[in-house]
């Protein structure tokens, strides 16, 4: 049978049959991908079993819309299972890479045949041919006969949808009844405003009909909100197999555990991790875990371990990449600091400062990859990136026992409870979470300089002077107020006119004419309709200490401050 | 209407038409969205100065352009007829909305094949590729310009209106011009 000549409402029928194929398809392949893996570290009878179990699944749901290719297919990576199940063929580490390389192969098989496309390639029948004399049969001989070039790779399509559409039905049913209430008391309010004239009612009552709708718009958009969200455990997963393959290719064995794969976090944030983390792991393994034989010299199981960790914790979601590696060497952390002249006196560096080298541009280039043991290729991209998504990362190692890597992300890109202040008409908003305090600045500090030191507790406070830095014009004002915020490298000081509190902010990008400025990572619309700009402090900060460095070798003039800005006031 | 349409003259088209510092300019009127009164903008640090910052557009924020640094002149000052025509262009690919600030809004006309002339090679106060070309209107002629080049991604980000280049590399030419944030009014 074939979607053949169908009316449409069967073609409809048939759409629906093959998306229900789709996901169940790329549900077996993934759990047996999984089972296999742990397979490899703990073989286990009920695993086999499993594994079993996803195959015939698999090849009954082919069987049934007459998908040929994956229904023969499975039937030659059944025999292999059978053949370890009744432990004719002992489990090891070749014929599980022959199964992983045969689940690939139904991944592709699967999405070849949704495409229309049902015929086994040369590269298909030849492993099948290897599955069967893994199994310890003979192929048949005609199995490694030339057969039509291999099928064209189906793209992936979005993981992670699996499963979500009951939670969201309910979801959606929420929203629609907030929705109804919501207009319900719109109607009110307008029968209200068209009337209140003649009614002779006060500005009180208009405000409590307000009151009584803002609980159900904030709820609305709490539930429109949670709609972005998706649990971190797709991405989580894909990455056991990297992490089993890129071990293999540098002969070294490693195992990735999960925990917390049901948190969520909002859509964009997850597609922002994904290439951070990934680099984390490769890193991770590069450099931290060390060979087999190196391991069992230093008393450690030969098998490494990572593990990636996620959880919500205040407002934010902590993802935690930990391994039991070297760890950071920080001789060589050090060494690597004085040739590349990162800073004057390496050795006098505290510890968390010396870690925090690692995340410097300069630090190492990708030249360098395969001398360096310790770790931090690229990690300043790592840090641009998480920063990009307005989170933060914390590295910590002990030596020989192992690192640990700390990001911290927000929630979702689309709401953060802000801080905003004002310069003059303009006004900046920067994320709460990191504003842990504010000031006067006291009348000896009221310069018009860029930046200055305050004295925080008797604790030096270097802090910017937004109207300076922006290049705003405009006097300075009678009271001037710092925003202390908590930063990577300390606490840093935002100098501002007024402070105008906290709230919820929707964040909305600011388009392609303004990507790439430093210094601002967003806008927002105002309570009184005007647009204000979402800070980044990290690259504002980053950027004064790169100006302040580049003045302390040579000194310029003070229009070089601003390259952008050249018509300064002053 | 001062231009009836005429049988037999061929293709016409629509233009919106604005006054910016006493010469008259306009755009093909399909690009127009609509017309706003000016409102208080949102300077975007790190810009060159004739991307004058953004605006809230009914939700949206929506960059906004003075056309009057962008043509090397002074800025305007801000009065009760300053408006912000919207406009869109394509950035880079990306369908944009934009804001050009003018001094008031005039007419829409409308304009045959016979009524544009080709810029002359010199004389206009406004850069030949920007223009494309002399609207003839009664006795004077409207300078018809070419969004597209006008307000390309490349063209918007060029550091070359006259108050973008450093003052004292033009010493004698002209007196500095007064920062575009500093009041006109004074």
């Amino acid at each position: 049978m074939g979607p053949g000549d169908m009316t449409s409402e069967a073609t409809a029928e048939w759409e629906k049959v093959l998306g229900i194929f789709s996901d169940e398809a790329e549900g077996l392949v993934a759990s047996m991908e999984e089972n296999l893996i742990a397979l490899e570290v703990a073989p286990a009878d009920s695993l086999l079993q499993d594994i079993l179990r996803g195959a015939h699944t698999l090849k009954g749901a082919a069987g049934s819309l007459g998908f040929q290719a994956v229904t023969d297919y499975t039937h030659g990576v059944e025999d292999l299972l059978q053949a370890l199940i009744d432990r004719r063929v002992a489990v090891d580490e070749t014929r599980v890479s022959l199964l992983l390389g045969a689940v690939d192969h139904l991944r592709d098989l699967s999405r070849a045949s949704l495409a229309g496309v049902d015929s086994l390639g040369a590269v298909h029948l030849a492993h099948l041919a290897r599955l069967k004399q893994g199994a310890g049969l003979h192929p048949a001989p005609e199995a490694m006969a030339p057969a039509p070039a291999a099928l064209p790779r189906i793209p992936e399509s979005s993981g992670g949808k699996r499963g979500r559409s009951r939670m969201d039905l309910e979801r959606l049913d929420r929203i629609v009844t907030l929705t109804a209430e919501l207009s319900v008391a719109r109607g009110r309010m307008t029968q209200f405003l068209s009337r209140a004239e003649d009614s002779g009612s006060s500005w009180e009552d208009a405000l409590s009909l307000q009151r009584e709708m803002d609980p159900l718009f904030e709820e609305l958009q709490e539930e429109v909100m949670k709609v972005r969200m998706v649990p971190v455990g797709p991405l989580f997963r894909q990455h056991l197999r990297t992490v089993r393959d890129l071990a293999r290719s540098q002969h070294k064995l490693a195992l990735l555990e999960l925990e917390g794969e049901d948190a969520t976090l909002d859509t964009a944030v997850l597609d922002g991790l994904r290439d951070p983390l990934l680099h984390l792991l490769r890193n991770a393994l590069d450099h931290g875990i060390e060979s087999p034989d190196e391991r069992k010299a230093a008393g450690k199981d030969a098998r490494g371990h990572l593990r990636l960790r996620a959880y919500h914790d205040a407002g934010s979601v902590v993802v935690e990449l930990s391994d039991d590696g070297r760890g950071i060497q920080r001789e060589r952390v050090r060494e690597r600091a004085r040739e590349r002249g990162l800073v004057a006196a390496p050795e006098r560096l505290r510890d968390d400062e010396l870690l925090r080298l690692i995340f410097e541009p300069g630090f190492s280039t990708a030249a360098e990859v395969t001398e360096l043991s310790g770790r931090g290729v690229g990690m300043d991209v790592v840090r641009r990136d998480i920063e990009a998504l307005r989170g933060s990362v914390l590295l910590q190692s002990q030596e020989g026992r192992g690192t640990t890597v700390t990001l911290r992300l927000p929630l979702t890109l689309a709401v953060i409870q802000g801080f905003a202040m004002g310069v003059g008409d303009q006004v900046y908003v920067v994320p709460i979470e990191g504003v842990q305090e504010c000031m006067e600045v006291p009348a000896a500090e009221r310069t018009a300089d860029a930046s200055g030191v305050l004295s925080l507790r008797g604790q030096p406070l270097p802090y910017l002077r937004l109207r300076q830095v922006f290049d705003l014009g405009g006097g300075t004002p009678a009271r001037e107020n710092v925003v202390v915020l908590k930063h990577p490298d300390g606490m840093v000081g935002l100098a501002v006119d007024e402070l105008q509190g906290e709230g919820q902010r929707v964040i909305r990008p600011l388009g392609k004419l303004f990507q790439g400025l430093p210094g601002i990572s967003g806008s927002t619309i105002l309570g009184d309709g005007r647009v204000g700009l979402l800070l980044d402090t990290p690259s504002l900060v980053r950027r004064a200490i790169h100006r302040a460095s580049e003045h302390a070798e040579a000194p310029h003039s003070s229009q070089d401050l601003l390259p952008e800005q050249p018509c300064s006031t002053t | 209407m001062n231009h009836p349409i005429e049988p037999g003259t061929g293709s016409r088209s629509s233009f919106l038409s604005f006054m910016l510092a006493g010469e008259e300019y306009a755009v093909g009127l399909l690009r127009v969205r609509e017309i706003i009164e000016y409102r208080p903008v949102t300077r975007v640090p790190g810009m060159p100065v004739a991307v004058q910052g953004v605006i809230n557009l009914r939700g949206s924020v929506v960059p906004v352009v003075d056309l009057a640094v962008k043509f090397g002149l002074a800025p305007r000052p801000i009065t009760r007829w300053s408006c912000f025509v919207i406009v869109e262009v394509s950035l880079d690919g990306q369908q944009t909305v934009l804001g050009l600030l003018c001094d008031t809004v005039r007419e829409v006309l409308e304009l045959g094949a016979d009524d544009i002339e080709p810029p002359p090679a010199f004389g206009t106060r406004v850069r030949l590729e920007f223009l494309r070309g002399m609207g003839r209107h009664g006795d004077t002629f409207i300078l018809l310009l070419d969004l597209d080049r006008v307000l390309s991604l490349e063209e918007l980000l060029r550091l070359t209106s006259a108050a973008d280049e450093a003052p004292d590399s033009l010493p004698a030419a002209s007196p500095p011009a007064p920062h575009p944030e500093a009041p006109g009014h004074g």
